[in-house]
């Protein structure tokens, strides 16, 4: 079944003492398999906040999101984990490593949680995706030891090992050099366009969203 | 997720082993203790269970008496018609009654001991205290004879001055566990009578208060193929007297035991749930700590499950580690301690045998489960909490 994306009038609000926030506001968009789509807007617009309910992992007050046609809010916790574990991979703003594991094991991680495979053919696996993201030297070194744009190339390793239909991204190349954020960038959507995987990006970088199919800005959690 | 477990126990070495070594003191603790109970009451129960009698019958006031008496070997006196054997002995079942007298020495001119442990015994019928001489003369038991328990000092042939008579050592019994037995001194019923009636020409000596022909206690052996438990009813039916088993001994000597231990005990239970508490507010610190790992595990895939289970597995590894340490420490504390809770129990006249290595290593196992739960009480409320926080609001912990 071919990819595609498609939220329903999304909304997400949250209480803070008497005040209610609306952070997404009736959010309607679409994506189709090997897309690229850019969500854009200041901090504290939504975006990230909508990213997340995209990924099954923030629940939307209302609306729906339908996932190669599953309504991913409709099923149970147990569902949305199978899925994003099999469908979905995420790339974080933040440092998203395992401080505890190593780059194999970091990638491999995601198997764990899956059905079928073993270790060893999960580490091939890992190792491979780590020499296509130039991190063949560096296989074994931990977080501590990598710096800030090969721990990202690590995340984005470990987001295609289940060769996800749907590729999240937030702000992944937020706190990089420029050099650095080319190169992340050009990993991110070579990986997309080899897997026909939609990918939906959040960023503040308006170069970067110029090269999208459909770029979304938000402002006040609604779409403009 | 066991892997992970046991790296995220890595990361912080010293916060490990201090959680490690709590633990570990406390199951030492609970080791030892269990140990040795278990060794004094398997002492005990052995003792009893080679004593011959099925049961003992006593007055219906006595009960507490003779229940210290054979524990203790406490000097105890009631007595009760000396008839209700012949009664006992018809009864169906009922394979041997013998009687016994207790009676006190007093500490006057008339005595070379004062407060000794006399016990009247009928050697014509006994079957509960020959069988435990060790040591004898060599000829029959007769009148102007005594044996002594294995506590007395006296030894065979020594000569003995009670109630204004001589009596000589004729035999020592082995050390039978029963304190009654280990401390008293035993001669012939019918001299006990003998000595009673001349007694009361002195002055200072009490009335005794009892007729000739009254004993203090009948011991019943029942027939193997007898219901006991009948036997015991129909004695009980004498509203006169009381039937005690080495059963119910037992029991009272378990609830003495507790009382005995009591303060260990309550010091456990205080360190047990210490442990529990301290376990639960370091893995909620623990989990507030990684709730970022842990959304980003819920993110890739994790289920709830596996995010408890990651909690929980991290806090059994280190309370069964700690565990593992305790059953050292058990055995170095138990080394330290034998002579000491030995010569403790002695003076109690409370025999103390280690219990087979088999039961100790059942222990051992019993610790360490111990200590596995103790670890997944603590994590229980901060591993449902940490599985149930939504990934997002974890992904964004701190921001």
């Amino acid at each position: 079944m071919a990819m595609k994306v498609e939220l329903r009038e999304l909304n997400r609000a949250y209480r803070i003492g008497d005040q209610v926030i609306e952070a997404v506001r009736d959010v309607s968009l679409s994506i189709d398999a090997g897309e690229f789509a850019a969500i854009i807007g200041h901090s504290g617009s939504g975006k990230s906040t909508l990213l997340s309910m995209i990924g099954g992992l923030a629940r939307p007050t209302s609306g729906t999101v339908l996932i190669e046609d599953v309504d991913i809010w409709a099923r149970d916790d147990a569902f949305r984990s199978d899925f994003r574990n099999a469908r979905i991979g995420f790339v974080f703003q933040f440092a998203s490593l395992i401080p505890t594991l190593n780059a194999v094991e970091n990638v491999a991680l995601p198997r764990n949680f899956g059905k079928g495979g073993n270790r060893a053919q999960d580490e091939e696996e890992a190792i491979m995706l780590l020499e296509r993201v130039g991190l063949g030297e560096r296989l074994f070194s931990y977080p501590s030891e990598l710096s800030g744009g090969q721990q990202r190339r690590v995340a984005i390793a470990r987001a295609l090992i289940n060769s996800p239909a749907l590729l999240l991204a937030d702000e992944p190349t937020g706190d990089l050099d420029e050099e650095t954020e080319a190169e992340v960038m050009e990993l991110l959507l070579s990986s997309c366009r080899k897997t026909h995987a939609a990918f939906l990006m959040v960023t503040h970088n308006r170069a970067i969203a110029e090269g999208a199919d459909h770029v979304f800005r938000l402002k006040g959690g609604a779409l403009q | 997720m066991l892997g992970l477990a046991l790296r995220n126990l890595q990361r912080k070495p010293f916060r490990t082993y201090a959680l490690a070594i709590a633990v570990a003191i406390a199951i030492g603790a609970v080791f030892a203790t269990a140990t040795i109970l278990w060794g004094v009451e398997r002492s005990l129960a052995q003792g009893f269970s080679k004593f011959g009698a099925d049961a003992l019958v006593v007055p219906k006031g006595a009960l507490v008496n003779i229940k210290t008496a054979l524990l203790t070997g406490e000097p105890s006196t009631f007595y009760m018609k000396g008839s209700y054997g012949e009664q006992i002995r018809n009864l169906a079942g009922v394979s041997k009654v013998t009687p016994q007298l207790f009676l006190t020495t007093a500490s006057g001119s008339h005595c070379i001991v004062g407060n000794a442990f006399l016990v009247g015994f009928d050697p014509r019928t006994d079957f509960t205290v020959m069988p435990w001489l060790y040591q004898k003369q060599e000829r029959e038991f007769a009148r102007g004879d005594v044996v002594v328990g294995a506590n007395n000092n006296y030894q065979v042939g020594d000569v003995v001055y009670f109630y204004g008579e001589t009596f000589t050592v004729f035999g020592k019994l082995d050390r039978t566990g029963i304190g009654l037995y280990d401390n008293a001194i035993f001669l012939h019923i019918d001299q006990a009578y003998d000595l009673i009636d001349s007694s009361k020409k002195y002055a200072d000596v009490p009335d005794m208060g009892f007729a000739r022909g009254d004993v203090s206690a009948l011991l019943v052996q029942i027939g193997s193929t007898a219901k006991a438990n009948l036997i015991r009813f129909a004695i009980a039916k004498n509203p006169e007297v009381r039937v005690v088993t080495a059963g119910n001994i037992v029991t009272s000597v378990r609830q003495n035991l507790t009382a005995l231990f009591t303060g260990t005990v309550a010091l456990i239970v205080v360190l047990i749930i210490g442990n529990v508490l301290m376990i639960s507010a370091i893995f909620s610190t623990i989990v507030n700590e990684r709730k970022k790992e842990l959304g980003l595990l819920r993110a890739i895939g994790a289920r709830r499950f596996s995010v408890f289970s990651l909690v929980l597995s991290e806090s059994i590894m280190l309370t069964t580690f700690g565990g593992l340490i305790g059953l050292g420490l058990g055995v170095i504390l138990l080394r330290i301690f034998a002579r000491s809770i030995g010569f403790h129990l002695e003076t109690l006249n409370i025999p103390f045998l280690w219990p087979p290595l088999y039961q100790v290593a059942l222990l051992a196992v019993a610790a360490v489960i111990f200590a596995l739960l103790v670890g997944a009480l603590g994590a229980l409320y901060p591993a449902v909490a940490g599985s149930r926080i939504e990934p997002y609001d974890a992904i964004r912990a701190g921001e």
